[in-house]
């Protein structure tokens, strides 16, 4: 990996499925690591600019969406001389499967990067229903 | 039907002199234009790409009184982050280390980069070395670099009067 250059590209995500926006402001996808360990799957997204205060994580059936809000303060009526990325907000969804216990999934930010913690679930639990003897 | 009729494109038209009239000539331009955009995005990569094995983002952003340099590092700590400042040049550089967890683990998806990086940033005025602020947060590096007063006062407004 050593001898590659990689180039940290941010893209803009595809359209939001939330509907309309209510801010004009450009919205990047951002880069995740996923990593499948012994008992938990481990999301690491790079998200600089955004603080534990300013990400929404909300799970809906079995789509996990984050969307992080970056607050663009700019003091002083500075000019822009160069620019390499943009600002604007994070967004991302991820689909998960059954294995993941939904139940316990573990949101921290630090420095910009989200770390999403999605355990395993114990098994998987099937449920046994009883039958009763109809009275 | 005259044969000179359908000669009309051989016809010379007396006004038909500037370049933009000829869809040939415009064509041309065009396309020695996109080439020359081409290779300048390629030339005048603005910092270089450094030594580094990814190369982080910077927005630069000044006023009258000083610059604002920008850095998105994600994922770093601000003492693995390393400022110099040499003539004009703002060097940073630093290293972002992969997480090293339990064994095990299989990888679905890697995106963001690690490794090292280095980045020299050519300043377009002098400032007050002295007066540098730097401080990291949310991923994000911010160095606040005042202008040398002998910039602010070499700055000129030229009014544009009405001829």
């Amino acid at each position: 990996m050593a001898d590659t250059t990689m180039e940290i590209e941010k893209k803009v995500t595809a359209t939001p499925q939330q509907g309309e926006r209510t801010r004009e402001r450009k919205v990047y996808s951002p880069g995740a690591d996923i990593i499948e360990r012994t008992s938990d799957i481990l999301v690491l997204a790079d998200i600089p600019g955004a603080d534990e205060r300013s990400v929404d994580i909300s799970l809906e059936k079995n789509v996990l969406t984050i969307y992080a809000n970056v607050e663009t303060t700019i003091p002083d009526n500075q000019r822009l001389i160069i620019m390499e990325y943009g600002l604007g907000d994070y967004q991302r969804a991820f689909t998960l499967t059954d294995e993941v216990d939904k139940e316990r999934i573990q949101a921290t930010v630090k420095n910009g990067v989200l770390r999403l913690l999605l355990p395993k679930a114990d098994g998987m639990k099937t449920k046994k229903i009883e039958v009763k003897a109809e009275a | 039907m005259n044969i000179k009729d359908l000669m009309q494109f051989g016809k010379k038209n007396p006004l038909l002199k500037r370049e933009e009239d000829n869809p040939y000539a415009v064509l041309r331009r065009d396309i020695d234009s996109l080439f020359d955009n081409f290779l300048r995005g390629v030339d005048t990569e603005f910092f270089g790409s450094g030594s580094g094995v990814f190369t982080p983002k910077a927005d630069v952003r000044e006023n009258d009184k000083e610059l604002r340099v920008t850095i998105e590092l994600p994922g770093m700590d601000e003492k693995d982050i390393d400022l110099s400042l040499s003539g004009d040049m703002l060097t940073i550089r630093g290293e972002k280390k992969e997480e090293q967890e339990d064994k095990g683990k299989d990888y679905f998806r890697l995106e963001r980069s690690y490794g090292s990086f280095s980045r020299t940033i050519p300043l377009p005025v002098e400032v007050e070395s002295g007066k540098i602020d730097a401080y990291f947060k949310k991923g994000v590096l911010t160095i606040t670099l005042p202008k040398s007063v002998k910039a602010i006062s070499e700055t000129k407004k030229i009014e544009v009067k009405v001829g």
